[in-house]
């Protein structure tokens, strides 16, 4: 049994997609020779040769924009964004052009496009290279907005966006690529993109997360099983088109709800998912729907951003506020 | 508004036809633009505008044949209105809606909320039906949990229904309250020295029913009716006591008639034929009106002074407590006698102070006889 | 010691002037009187539609129109050197270049008039609709020319934008990774000197906007872009070269802007009409009329037949618009995805019920 990490995972489904699909083509800034300086396009350059597999300049809107041309004459680029710190001059083309074209075209061009990119903080890294701008995109009509938060989830995501017809933004959590290992099968089964994954079932609580914040999640259920308190945890995976019956569903169940993220607090992608919330089922709360995420601030330097970052015991905490409007 | 007119186009030629114009109404074209094709004989000609400005209209249309000199466009004078924009339209309105800086919103301090409960809660409450108005909530911040609402929704099928009052009690009630609303009482009380008389068994209702008659003798500002209305007083002649006995409907007040004029015996077969009347519920209406003082024998019971009701328009009523063995000053020393409280309750918009001790004193005068 | 690392020089050509004369000795196809004549018609039919869809707007039938009067021979000339399986990625102003390549003038109607199937080209389907976004379309290009070459197919990206485009970094990072990739495109800078109101002057300090393919390390060349032989002559030059294989390259066609920015602009505002009058006497429809009248071409039975023909077919495309009933609302939702996710079903079928009877009478529904 090998067991692989997240970014291997995501290495593992861009060689199966490029394997079984000649249209799948990898650009983006470093991911030929040197395989990404996460390494998740290792070996792909090797293996699938200079014409499918490419360096770009350094340049973020051109390479969304080269990736948007590409798709239209029936290519499936998967451009890699290096950090999502950079992504922000990829808004354009992506908000402008990418999520547009079959509208205003009437489907006579379309874009199936993948735009991933490592995203999150708390890998000590330098200024920039932290974000969290998942709200951004999910607020575009017409594209794809994916988060995965295990190997396993993100191999069959990226497999299923890959093969998907329309643009995805797929961020990939950074602090979770090598974070863990779990035994992911090469099957070149896609995972459903409208879909939120139930991973750990419960009565008293629903905690809502994707990304690294799925892991705290589960952490602070085991924390709060002790205590008498059954958290359920939902993974979003796809935050657009958003998957509310799976969590509307959960709610009706537990009564209460926690959504937790990284991303800043206001504006954040928490706000869409309490609103649906109470829109759909306000009767059946008990309590506040709790929202965990970061501060409304610039993410600190490493020094402090153990600080900023919400955890286990953040969620765990706002669960037990919940609970105690019984 | 500047005409222009088919030009000379040379050759003497007199007339054109129009093939096409080049610009449209509402252009703004400059000097040497071309703004019409026409058609002569030899070829078709572009004619410029001879000046810049906007083309107000175009007065004539392709197929037409016109005279040279003929005016086919007249040119506006002056600036347009500044569109405003670069794209699309800007519309305007007819006046400003009024914004200004707005209502203040900001709380002070928020009201606190009347039965704050999460809806779940409300759910919950309307089906447990406990209202939720009538909950304090152990909640954060005062909510109503879910065990509030089901502690209140078991509390409430075990107690009893409020009982509403009827007969006897009932009238207990009602009248108290108008006693409560008018009268105003004052209380004096001591105690008489009933040694003499008690160990030989003697009839103490009797005893108080005679000490009552002659205090009211004594003192008959005691045995009257006061007239709220009128703030008048009637005194009584004849002493009717009322005498409170306690039944199992509740408390009943049949009435002796003219107690001063009876001898002890008759008093005793008439207060025990009242008692086992009232008790059997078979006293007469008459037998309950217009009591002119009352006595209340609650010592019978337990209690030594009281504090009691006095019924309008009666301006007094007696209490009379248990009798105790007391150790008090007898003679040249100290002395265990039996004590028998008293308690006057009056009205003291009818009577004074003075009068009331007087009455009780007149009580206990004849209480301390031996006979 | 100081050596000079690199050189380079900007040639600028034409090939008729202002009258109509030839200058020099003419390309190849000059000597076809139906090329020359296809292009005059070209461009005699592009500013009929723009009129018309001018005077459209201004009786409120069309939305806010951005008029190519005075650059049909960029348009045309680039247009003309181009086949059909190459792919066309104009500005918002290539009305000239979109016409040729056949798309309908109803097609454009719609477009200019708020109905998103003017971009649902029946003619030529690979080409991209109009790009508002300044710019924004040349990476489009970048990846569109990469396609051809990956895929070996001899076929080109035609990108035109205008000179303040040039301002923007989706056209240097373009550039820069056409150069780097070598891929069969061509950027053609239709140069009308005016940004809204922002003269060329003031848009950038280089001499010419076709150096900034050196930068690129591609060829760049200007043009008299009022001149539609030399336009197509440059353009015909640059295509082949990219379609050999031997890279993209970028050419800038001087012209000048005769009309406003937009039917919403009023560059009276902005730059003087004494300014403008002279450009006329350089604009391309006369310089090439000229030239055929000249060489005896072209009679005068043939240009009052041309602007009947012309008419004849602009009008009934405008009626054609004017007739045309909207979309149905629900094609607001269809298109967002390849298949309508579970939430904007449920947005469609709230908007449904919302629509009033009289729209459900008209059938929309």
């Amino acid at each position: 049994m090998t067991e692989i990490n997240l970014v291997q995972a995501v290495n593992l489904a861009l060689a199966r997609a490029m394997a079984e699909d000649e249209r799948v083509l990898i650009l983006g800034e470093d991911v030929g020779a040197d395989g990404g300086v996460f390494r998740a396009t290792d070996g792909l350059l090797r293996r699938f040769g200079a014409e499918r597999v490419f360096d770009t300049p350094l340049a973020e809107a051109a390479i969304a924009g080269v990736s948007i041309g590409l798709a239209t004459q029936g290519f499936r680029p998967v451009a890699e964004i290096q950090f999502t710190g950079f992504i922000y001059p990829a808004i354009d083309q992506l908000a402008n052009h990418a999520s547009r074209l079959r509208t205003r075209t009437r489907g006579r061009l379309t874009c199936p496009l993948v735009l991933r990119s490592p995203g999150g903080g708390g890998i000590h890294a330098v200024e920039h290279h932290s974000e969290s701008p998942e709200a951004m995109f999910a607020h575009i009509p017409g594209l794809r907005v994916i988060i995965p938060s295990s190997p396993r989830r993100a191999y069959g995501l990226l497999l299923g966006a890959i093969r998907d017809p329309d643009p995805v933004v797929f961020i990939e959590p950074t602090r979770l690529y090598r974070a863990s290992r779990e035994e992911v099968v090469d099957d070149a089964v896609a995972m459903p993109l409208d879909r939120c994954f139930v991973v750990r079932e419960g009565s008293d609580v629903t905690l809502i997360a994707w990304g690294a914040m799925v892991v705290e999640a589960l952490a602070a259920a085991a924390a709060l099983a002790p205590q008498g308190i059954s958290a359920e945890v939902v993974d979003v995976a796809t935050l657009k088109p958003l998957d509310a019956a799976t969590i509307l569903a959960s709610v009706a169940k537990t009564s209460r709800a926690v959504v937790a993220h990284e991303a800043p607090l206001t504006g954040g992608f928490g706000g869409e998912i309490a609103a649906r919330i109470a829109e759909y089922a306000l009767l059946s709360l008990l309590a506040p729907v709790e929202r965990v995420a970061g501060y409304d601030t610039v993410i600190p330097l490493p020094r402090l951003e153990a600080h900023y970052f919400p955890g286990a015991a953040r969620i765990a905490e706002a669960a037990r506020r919940a609970m105690a409007y019984a | 508004m500047i005409g222009f007119a088919l030009p000379d186009l040379g050759e003497g030629l007199t007339e054109a036809e129009l093939v096409a114009w080049h610009v449209a109404e509402g252009d703004h074209v400059v000097a040497d633009q071309p703004l019409v094709s026409v058609e002569t004989e030899k070829a078709v000609v572009e004619i410029p505008s001879p000046r810049s400005g906007r083309v107000a209209r175009l007065l004539a249309k392709p197929g037409d044949r016109i005279k040279v000199g003929a005016p086919i466009a007249v040119f506006e004078n002056g600036d347009h209105a500044d569109a405003g924009t670069v794209v699309g339209t800007l519309e305007e309105g007819p006046r400003a809606v009024s914004s200004g800086a707005g209502v203040d919103r900001s709380p002070v301090s928020p009201e606190p909320v009347r039965a704050p409960a999460a809806p779940g809660i409300r759910t919950l409450a309307r089906e447990r039906g406990v209202d939720l108005a009538r909950l304090r909530g152990s909640g954060p911040s005062g909510a109503i949990t879910r065990d509030d609402v089901e502690s209140a929704a078991r509390s409430a099928g075990t107690a009893a229904a409020a009982e509403p009052l009827r007969g006897v009690r009932r009238a207990m009630a009602r009248n108290m309250e108008r006693a409560h609303a008018s009268v105003t009482p004052a209380t004096v009380w001591d105690d008489a020295d009933v040694e003499g008389w008690w160990a030989h068994h003697a009839d103490v209702g009797v005893r108080l029913i005679r000490a009552i008659a002659v205090a009211c003798a004594a003192v008959p500002a005691l045995n009257a009716w006061y007239d709220d209305k009128a703030t008048a007083r009637e005194i009584q002649q004849r002493v009717d006591l009322g005498i409170a006995v306690e039944t199992a409907d509740g408390l009943i007040v049949p009435v002796l008639r003219d107690v001063g004029n009876r001898s002890a015996d008759r008093l005793r077969r008439e207060l025990d034929a009242l008692k086992a009347a009232t008790r059997a519920r078979r006293v007469a209406p008459d037998e309950l009106r217009d009591p002119t003082i009352t006595l209340s024998n609650f010592g019978v019971i337990a209690g030594r002074y009281a504090a009691l009701v006095v019924l309008p328009p009666q301006v007094a009523i007696v209490g009379a407590g248990r009798v105790t063995l007391q150790a008090v000053r007898h003679g040249e020393g100290v002395a265990f006698r039996h004590m028998l409280p008293l308690s006057l309750t009056f009205d003291h918009r009818a009577a004074t102070g003075g009068e009331a001790a007087r009455f009780l004193q007149a009580m206990i005068d004849d209480l301390q006889r031996k006979a | 010691m100081r050596e000079i690392a690199a050189r380079f020089e900007i040639g600028c050509g034409r090939c008729l002037d202002p009258d109509g004369k030839p200058v020099g000795p003419l390309p190849d196809f000059a000597a076809d009187p139906a090329t020359l004549i296809g292009l005059y018609r070209a461009m005699v039919r592009t500013r009929s539609f723009d009129a018309k869809a001018i005077a459209l707007q201004r009786t409120g039938r069309l939305g806010t129109y951005a008029s190519s009067l005075g650059q049909e021979a960029v348009s045309v000339g680039a247009a003309s050197a181009m086949r059909a399986d190459d792919v066309l990625l104009p500005s918002f102003r290539e009305h000239g270049a979109q016409l040729l390549r056949g798309v309908a003038p109803l097609e454009l109607f719609l477009y200019w008039g708020g109905d998103e199937r003017g971009s649902a080209f029946a003619g030529p389907k690979g080409d991209f609709p109009a790009s508002v976004p300044v710019g924004s379309h040349a990476p489009h290009a970048v990846g569109v020319a990469l396609a051809f070459k990956l895929r070996r197919e001899p076929r080109v990206a035609v990108c035109i934008f205008g000179d303040g485009a040039t301002s923007k970094g989706d056209v240097a990072e373009a550039l820069n990774i056409a150069g780097v990739w070598r891929v069969p495109a061509l950027f053609v800078v239709s140069n009308n000197q005016w940004a809204i109101s922002v003269p060329r002057e003031a848009q950038s300090a280089a001499a010419t906007l076709a150096q900034k393919a050196v930068a690129a390390g591609i060829p760049g060349e200007q043009v008299d872009g009022n001149d539609v032989i030399a336009v197509r002559a440059a353009a015909i030059a640059a295509i082949e070269r990219a379609r050999s294989g031997a890279g993209p390259s970028l050419i800038e066609a001087v012209t000048y802007r005769l009309g406003d920015h937009t039917t919403a602009d009023d560059a009276s505002r902005y730059r003087d009409d004494a300014m403008v009058t002279p450009h006329w006497r350089q604009e391309p429809v006369l310089r090439l009329r000229s030239y055929l009248n000249a060489a005896g071409l072209w009679t005068k039975d043939n240009e009052e037949q041309l602007l009947r023909e012309v008419a004849a077919e602009i009008d009934g495309a405008a009626d054609a618009y004017l007739r045309m009933p909207s979309q149905n609302p629900t094609t607001i939702f269809d298109y967002t995805y390849a298949e309508l996710p579970a939430e904007l079903l449920r947005q469609r079928e709230a908007m449904i019920a919302g629509l009033t009877p009289t729209r459900e009478a008209e059938g929309v529904a």
